[in-house]
């Protein structure tokens, strides 16, 4: 009979001798011809199982990667923009930093991208802090820190991207 | 605007109150009877009128809204694409279907024609005259151009309702009526369906979100009905936009992670192949899509979850048979190893030899977007395929863009087959997104859906610690509310007033937020998109404003004192709007097929006089429409684009080189100019 091969290969072999049950002949062709000749090395090899990762660690890396579609990296990497902007002086001569790309909507350096996805990604974490200040099975200090954490995050960032919205659209809202 | 929508908690009785006592007078007898009338209907009642008036409302203000330009300057088209469109459309209604579908057009492309009969989506010329026909048949005598003008809002109201039902079908019904609200004014998608803007996307946005609809309820539901209806959504999607692509590839990309998280089940199945097969028949009736979902790459991932899909059905059908586990697992390993290997071999062999062609360079650019840059500098130069700075996602979403990853959140921590799907749907469309500015319309609905299960789910939440909160304190009993606090009732009792009046005041919070976002994007609505873009209007020095309608009266000169068969010659811009008013043959148009013959074009304008003669001489040119905006300070006339016509030209004729065009490395029309210009 064949020897039964204790190892994990991908082999087209059926594992073990009890298919007799099968009445497919090629199967016991193949069971008997390939093991007359080869012998299996014993191997401990396992293949590596596939296991699907959590709703939460794959909400994590979302989130990191809304970060950096929404900064505007797509623009960065085609465009190469500089980091930070500079603009001269007009009576002084003295070169000084501009952070937020004047004159179109559609345009931006680096740092002010970053920054304003930044802003965004924490009013949306506020709001997940919020959420999970309701969650039942925690203590109370636990809870009112994520719900107060969870608020500020919100007001901070809210009032933030209406600043650097202001100042990068002057006409803004008038 | 904020919609608290309270769902009527589960055990809740009919509304008690007190009946109105009848020992009253008959004048007050009116009154009670009036009440009594109202008080009689059930709470189910009342949330069906509450929920029928909303979406009334929204209707008319997703259409209202849109209506800006026409209040302010005319009811005309605008832009330059819907003016090909309005020309297309004028002749559909005037000489019928058959000569519209077998048009042969000699006035634009000169001398080459263009077949417009088979390179064009026709979706939004059937649509609109569709509603002609309607209306005339109704004997409303409208002009086709005012229902050209109006479709795009009318269905901008129809996308409204659509995202109502997704969001009822993903979520519940708050958040449906919410994504609802968000969407009929959403900056995002106004830009490209306001009133006069006569083009493909706003036809298809509303398809787009039917058929993902459409296949996301016939995925819940198993049923062969509404699998068809999806194919059916997918066929006017395919007839109405080039986009159709990326339905074609969402979805198999959506049941490919459904089979991988494990949640294969018999609906997939019936869902997927009834909408793949009968879509993919269908789509192939459109000249300009033709085989191209056979025969092009970017159509093969749809194919390959098919077969895969087959082979998922046949593997649970030998399961059912056998009834040995192991035997069953080797088979398994066999079939799919050989599976996967057959389609790679396929793939490659059609590939190979030419039958499946490549990605098209215009979808290529989306997963590359370094492509266009270096290869192809007529779908870089148009600013729409710009990649996107945060600014325009601010300007397109504004609170939408913090609710975005709260809505993704709680999809995640409630994952079913629906909130898989609009999940993959948002993160999708946001990366394309960012590649390109124009494709922040797709990524609108989206975007609107998810944020909307945010702000219900967190108003749920508030509201239930109000609920729970006030009933605890009232009857001292608890009810079967779910999700509120139910758990230490003594230190509820204690802290209650406290969380009360912050859930009231969080509650104000959302609503504050919310009525900022309307006020936002009424703002950016009437400043931004509600421009035609053909006719300007400026500050004068003393701040009256001061309108221009220069275009206008340019094409209309072309009309009236040309003769009927001259050519004129401007660069692709000005094409359809010069064929479509001044009514003469062009050289090149917006339609951008031939880019050879743009780059000669683009030759013409950049060469020294003597040879740009030639050039013209062998167009048979007549006339030579160039934009000069200098004394207005227009900042996109032909100057600012002259050095694409440069590039274009330099790309095909490689005499024309940048360098020569430029001072100093830099672009500059005052003194100093460089010499091939002059």
């Amino acid at each position: 009979m064949a020897p039964k091969p204790d190892s994990h290969t991908l082999a087209a072999s059926s594992s073990d001798p009890s298919s007799t049950s099968s009445m497919d002949p090629l199967l016991l062709f193949l069971n008997f011809l390939p093991y007359s000749v080869l012998r299996p090395p014993r191997l401990r090899l396992k293949l590596p199982t596939f296991t699907l990762p959590s709703p939460m660690t794959v909400f994590s890396l979302v989130l990191l990667t809304y970060f950096m579609v929404v900064s505007g990296i797509v623009y960065d990497v085609i465009v190469e923009p500089p980091g930070i902007g500079s603009a001269q002086d007009p009576y002084t001569g003295s070169v000084k930093p501009l952070v937020f790309m004047p004159g179109r909507v559609n345009g931006q350096y680096i740092i002010e991208g970053l920054s304003s996805g930044f802003m965004f990604v924490v009013g949306g974490v506020g709001i997940i802090l919020m959420d999970l200040a309701l969650d039942k099975n925690r203590a109370k200090s636990v809870k009112v820190s994520y719900a107060t954490a969870g608020i500020s995050s919100v007001v901070i960032a809210y009032v933030m991207s209406m600043l650097f919205v202001r100042i990068k659209i002057p006409a803004y809202l008038h | 605007m904020a919609v608290t929508k309270t769902e009527p908690i589960n055990g809740s009785t009919t509304k008690s109150s007190a009946p109105p006592s009848t020992s009253m007078p008959l004048k007050s007898d009116l009154l009670s009877i009036l009440s009594l009338k109202s008080l009689r209907l059930k709470t189910k009642q009342q949330e069906l009128l509450i929920r029928v008036s909303i979406l009334c409302l929204v209707y008319v203000l997703a259409f209202i809204t849109r209506l800006f330009s026409v209040l302010r300057y005319e009811s005309m088209i605008h832009e330059f694409d819907p003016y090909f469109n309005y020309r297309t459309t004028l002749f559909l209604t005037q000489k019928g279907f058959y000569e519209f579908w077998n048009w042969f057009d000699s006035e634009s492309w000169y001398p080459l024609g263009r077949i417009i009969g088979g390179t064009l989506y026709p979706g939004l010329m059937v649509t609109a005259a569709m509603m002609y026909w309607g209306l005339r048949f109704l004997r409303f005598a409208v002009h086709i151009r005012e229902v050209c003008v109006l479709t795009a809002p009318f269905f901008a109201s129809n996308t409204t309702l659509v995202a109502y039902f997704f969001g009822k079908e993903i979520w519940d019904t708050g958040a449906g009526l919410v994504a609802a609200v968000l969407i009929a004014i959403c900056p995002g998608y106004i830009s490209r369906s306001v009133a006069g803007s006569y083009d493909n996307e706003g036809v298809a946005i509303f398809a787009l979100l039917l058929t993902f609809y459409l296949f996301v309820k016939a995925v819940n539901t198993g049923s062969l009905a509404w699998g068809l209806a999806s194919a059916f959504g997918y066929f006017y999607m395919v007839s109405a936009w080039g986009g159709y692509v990326f339905i074609i590839n969402l979805i198999p990309l959506y049941v490919l992670a459904l089979l991988i998280t494990g949640r294969y089940s018999m609906r997939l199945y019936v869902a997927y192949n009834c909408m793949y097969v009968l879509g993919m028949l269908l789509a192939m009736q459109i000249r300009f899509v033709g085989f191209q979902h056979v025969q092009s790459g970017e159509h093969m991932a749809a194919m390959g979850v098919f077969f895969l899909m087959q082979v998922f059905y046949f593997l649970d059908w030998v399961k059912h048979l056998l009834n040995d586990k192991k035997l069953f697992e080797a088979f398994l390993r066999i079939t799919v190893t050989c599976a996967v290997g057959v389609g790679a071999i396929a793939l490659g062999v059609g590939t190979a030899s030419g039958y499946i062609s490549p990605w098209s360079g215009r979808f290529y650019s989306l997963l590359d977007p370094t492509y266009a840059k270096d290869h192809i500098p007529i779908i870089a130069s148009v600013s729409e395929h710009q990649p996107t700075a945060w600014s325009s996602f601010m300007f397109d979403f504004h609170i939408l863009l913090f609710l975005f990853p709260a809505g993704l959140y709680f999809c995640f921590k409630r994952l079913s087959d629906a909130t898989i799907f609009i999940v993959m749907y948002g993160l999708t469309s946001m990366y394309f997104a960012g590649v390109m500015v124009r494709l922040i319309l797709v990524a609108t609905p989206a975007v609107c859906l998810i944020s909307a299960i945010a702000v219900s789910a967190t108003i749920k939440n508030l509201t239930m610690l109000l609920r729970t909160k006030s009933k605890v304190s009232q009857t001292g009993s608890t009810k079967g509310t779910g999700g509120g606090k139910t758990s230490s009732k003594a230190m509820l009792d204690q802290s209650q007033p406290f969380q009360r009046n912050g859930a009231i005041a969080l509650l104000f919070g959302a609503f504050y937020l919310l009525s900022r976002y309307a006020i936002h994007c009424t703002w950016v609505t009437s400043e931004a998109y509600s421009s035609p873009s053909i006719v300007l209007a400026a500050r004068g020095a003393h701040g009256n404003r001061v309108i221009f309608d220069d275009y206008r009266e340019a094409y209309y000169w072309l009309r009236q004192n040309t003769p009927p068969d001259a050519k004129v010659m401007s660069w692709w811009d000005y094409g359809y709007q010069i064929t479509a008013m001044g009514n003469r043959t062009v050289i090149v148009d917006n339609n951008t097929w031939n880019n050879t013959h743009i780059a000669t074009v683009g030759r013409a304008m950049s060469s020294y006089e003597d040879e740009a003669y030639e050039i013209m001489r062998s167009l048979d040119v007549d006339y030579v429409l160039v934009v000069f905006g200098g004394v207005t300070g227009y900042s996109s006339d032909d100057i600012n684009k002259f050095l694409w016509m440069v590039r274009i030209g330099g790309g095909v004729f490689p005499v024309i080189k940048e360098p020569d065009y430029l001072v100093n490395g830099e672009y500059r029309v005052d003194k100093v100019c460089s010499p091939p210009r002059v």
